[in-house]
């Protein structure tokens, strides 16, 4: 090997040796799986099915429940405090920002890690303990391919839609209860709501970037809860006591690794912005 | 040699090793791990087997000697530490040995607890490999899946979840699976322990017919050293480290080896005409 090659074979092992780069070739090689000779399209089509429902409609209701208390809080905060400082025109950018941009993925990625990634998480664990995972691939059936794709194709999938929800119902059921209180109390917050106004002003301040990021941002944090949950799980060393470490694991690693990614993903809005002042000036 | 099925070459096995392949991680982390020199932790020592088409063979030996770290060795879920391993007269090399590369060469194992996959019924549970590999139509996997069932006597518990089964009944169903699959090497692991007498009698007849039929070569893992003696094969020993040369079972009994004396030595105490 030449001393260039042996460099590389070096940086090479290090990167795989780190825990982060062994999920990301696990991600890589559930990915290439789907075209491995075996696919077989009504299988695979029901297996993410199955797994989307799993991941996304069981958790649905607490979601709701969430999305719209959430949404209620700050439409309240931002509209009242906004009124105060006489800056009601960017209510719409605010809410916008919290809501769809940054807390709507952020959150329901958290609900979906803490719900289905530990849930992954014991399963495959499970199986890993009960060398299913080992009858599998003396089978030839790949583990890679029967267990972690599907749940990582289930799992964008249903994080894409999840948060869709998440934010609409944050909004519209946000609105909802916020005019069930401001009936109740009489309007003792002092606040003037309309739903043409607040539309107007969201309409208005949603861009081309949030859509893009509406569609990306879920599906990174899906791709990461469900290939971390995996990672966790095909790492047990056969003994009964790692799968609830795994599990605990798990979820703080995704929760970690979302926040990180949304860090990540966000200078993209920085770029935007700095974009914008140069247009400006 | 044509009519080679499995040959090991001085495999050797430390227990750090002994974990195996990990599906979490990639293949090269394994292959480039520093491989442990001590002799003294080392499971099994220059092992060196080899089986023909059709052969049957038994492997016994006492508890926590390496007899499952040996099948698994061979069904490539562990890696040796050293030596290699020719499957049909093809050496597969040690960077590409894993449990999938193997299986491609018709390898089938029955694990000891069966390891049926749990929430799958009895019957999904035989079709599995037959549909992950498209192995014919539908129609023909269903075939399959009854003959299979029929041939282990699991054919009413078909729609049962393997946890209401029994461990001999699951452990039939796993032998069910792995026949379905049309092994070439059919690894066992202790396939009779937990079956009452009327099973196990069964059993054997299968296993005879199934190397007489399908010409499979079967390796099996026991402590049933009697099994050996009804299915009129040879036997070899882990002891010490190592694999002793294969033999019958009279060749043990009658020897005067330390393996005759702390294994027969039941038998040939209770030695009478008939036994």
């Amino acid at each position: 090997m030449t001393p260039l090659g042996k460099l590389f074979h070096k940086l090479g092992l290090f990167l795989l040796h780190l825990s982060l780069g062994q999920q990301v070739a696990l991600f890589w090689n559930a990915i290439k799986s789907l075209f491995s000779s075996s696919r077989n399209f009504k299988t695979d089509t029901r297996n993410i099915i199955l797994q989307t429902f799993f991941t996304g409609v069981e958790v649905f209701p607490t979601l709701f429940i969430v999305a719209s208390l959430f949404g209620t809080v700050v439409i309240i905060e931002v509209i009242s405090m906004m009124g105060k400082m006489g800056l009601s025109d960017i209510v719409g950018s605010l809410i916008v920002v919290v809501i769809i941009r940054e807390l709507g993925p952020v959150l329901t990625a958290f609900l979906i890690a803490g719900r289905s990634g530990s849930s992954l998480t014991t399963y495959i664990g499970s199986m890993v303990i009960n060398s299913e995972v080992d009858a599998l691939a003396t089978m030839g059936v790949d583990p890679v391919r029967y267990l972690v794709m599907p749940g990582l194709f289930g799992g964008c999938i249903a994080l894409f839609f999840m948060n869709i929800i998440f934010s609409a119902s944050a909004i519209c059921a946000g609105f909802l209860l916020t005019k069930g209180i401001i009936l109740l109390t009489g309007n003792i917050i002092n606040i003037q709501l309309t739903w043409s106004y607040l539309s107007h002003e969201i309409l208005g301040a949603i861009t081309l970037t949030d859509f893009v990021f509406i569609v990306i941002k879920p599906l990174v944090f899906g791709a990461i809860i469900t290939t971390n949950a995996c990672y966790q799980a095909l790492n047990i060393q056969r003994d009964v006591r790692q799968v609830p470490k795994a599990t605990s694991k798990s979820v703080i690693r995704s929760f970690l690794y979302i926040v990180c990614a949304d860090v990540i993903l966000s200078i993209f809005y920085f770029v935007d912005y700095i974009n914008n002042i140069n247009t400006l000036i | 040699m044509l009519d080679e099925a499995l040959r090991l070459e001085n495999v050797s096995l430390a227990y750090n090793d002994l974990v195996g392949n990990m599906f979490s991680q990639p293949k090269a982390v394994s292959f480039f791990m520093d491989r442990e020199e001590d002799e003294q932790k080392e499971l099994m020592r220059n092992v060196n087997l080899q089986v023909k088409r059709g052969e049957t063979i038994c492997i016994g030996g006492g508890s926590g000697q390496g007899k499952s770290a040996l099948l698994r060795i061979i069904a490539g879920l562990v890696r040796p530490t050293r030596g290699s391993i020719y499957y049909f007269g093809e050496y597969i090399p040690p960077e590409r040995l894993t449990a999938l590369e193997v299986a491609k060469r018709q390898v089938g194992l029955v694990f000891q607890n069966g390891a049926l996959i749990s929430n799958l019924r009895v019957r999904d549970n035989i079709a599995l490999p037959l549909r992950y590999h498209k192995m014919g139509t539908e129609a023909d996997i269903d075939e399959k899946v009854k003959m299979a069932m029929d041939l282990m006597r699991v054919r009413d518990e078909a729609n049962l979840f393997p946890h209401q089964l029994s461990v001999g009944m699951q452990k039939r169903v796993a032998i069910a699976r792995s026949w379905a699959m049309d092994p070439k090497i059919l690894l066992m692991d202790e396939p009779t322990a937990g079956l009452d007498n009327y099973n196990r009698r069964n059993l054997l007849p299968l296993i005879d017919n199934m190397r007489k039929l399908f010409k499979t070569t079967i390796i099996i893992v026991t402590h049933d050293l009697l099994m050996t003696r009804e299915l009129n094969c040879d036997i070899c020993f882990l002891h010490r480290k190592t694999l002793t040369e294969p033999h019958s079972f009279d060749y043990w009994l009658n020897s005067n080896s330390e393996i005759s004396r702390e294994l027969f030595r039941d038998f040939n105490a209770n030695r009478s005409p008939n036994f």
